[in-house]
């Protein structure tokens, strides 16, 4: 499994672990952090793949990072989001400040046969 | 099934331990078969607890913490105390999105998440002798072993 994160011009993409808890939290910030300083980051996507736990320490990180981007005018993608994990982002009412990933792709998808 | 079974473990409030008790909990009632969803729940409630202790009792200084956990049939019950700083209001410190630690990034969310994921929780605090959790959740009544 590859978790590094992957800095692209100004979208920053980070892999989640399998658990996210305030252990695993500390050490992906810190991680972001250090990215952060690399480049000016305006889009974030968080990628769920691997993930089949989040707690409340899970949800901050997500809200503080979309805190940080939304001044600049960013914004915060969640991708490979299971069933199982849905729960948590809806009951934490995170759903209101990111946004799902593949929906983008989707958007964009039926904006482009629009146009043609 | 008229089964009980019972178990207490001691650990250090450090964050690797957050794992540890999850994966304790997930064993203990794997013989009723639990959904996975359950199972998720669970996990997710025991994580905020042992989290709590960790960096609000605790402050991250360290400590004990010590978790009971009992099946009587399908009801699980974990109890999870610290004898760390406790909670002067505990009313205050369970409303949604009520933090002490907005500088760290935490959500206020952690005793919403035990409260939406078990079927009991109840708070115990005392400031300066320590915080007690007691959750309790219904596990493996529609048998879950199929998932
Ligand atoms: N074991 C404990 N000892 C002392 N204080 C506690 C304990 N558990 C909770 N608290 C207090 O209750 C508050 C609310 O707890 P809760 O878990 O809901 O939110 P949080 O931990 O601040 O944030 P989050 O869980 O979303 O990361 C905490 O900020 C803290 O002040
Ligand atoms: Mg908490």
């Amino acid at each position: 499994m590859n978790d590094e994160l992957k800095l692209e011009q100004d979208w920053l993409w980070i892999p989640l672990p399998a658990e996210i808890d305030h252990f695993q939290v500390e050490q992906i910030r810190q991680k972001i952090k250090e990215k952060m300083q690399e480049a000016y980051v305006k889009y974030i996507v968080f990628d769920f793949q691997n993930t089949n736990l989040m707690d409340s320490s899970g949800i901050g990180l997500i809200a503080g990072r979309y805190r940080e981007l939304a001044v600049r005018g960013g914004q915060v993608y969640v991708s490979n989001v299971s069933d199982n994990m849905k729960k948590v982002l809806s009951f934490s009412g995170l759903y209101r400040i990111v946004t799902p990933w593949e929906q983008v792709v989707v958007d964009e998808a039926t904006e482009m046969e629009l146009k043609e | 099934m008229g089964n009980t079974n019972e178990m207490l473990v001691e650990f250090e409030a450090i964050g690797e331990n957050e794992s540890l008790a999850r994966i304790v909990v997930a064993a203990f009632v794997s013989k009723v078969n639990p959904t996975l969803e359950e199972l998720g729940d669970i996990k997710v409630a025991v994580s905020e607890a042992v989290t709590n202790a960790i960096i609000h009792g605790y402050e991250g200084n360290g400590g004990t913490i010590q978790m009971r956990i009992a099946l009587d049939g399908h009801k699980l019950t974990i109890v999870i105390t610290d004898k760390g700083k406790g909670i002067p209001d505990v009313e205050k410190a369970m409303e949604p999105l009520f933090t002490t630690k907005p500088e760290e990034e935490r959500s206020g969310m952690g005793f919403s998440f035990m409260e939406a994921f078990t079927n009991e929780l109840m708070v115990e605090s005392k400031p300066g002798e320590g915080t007690r959790i007691t959750m309790v959740k219904m596990m493996g009544e529609q048998d879950g072993s199929d998932n």
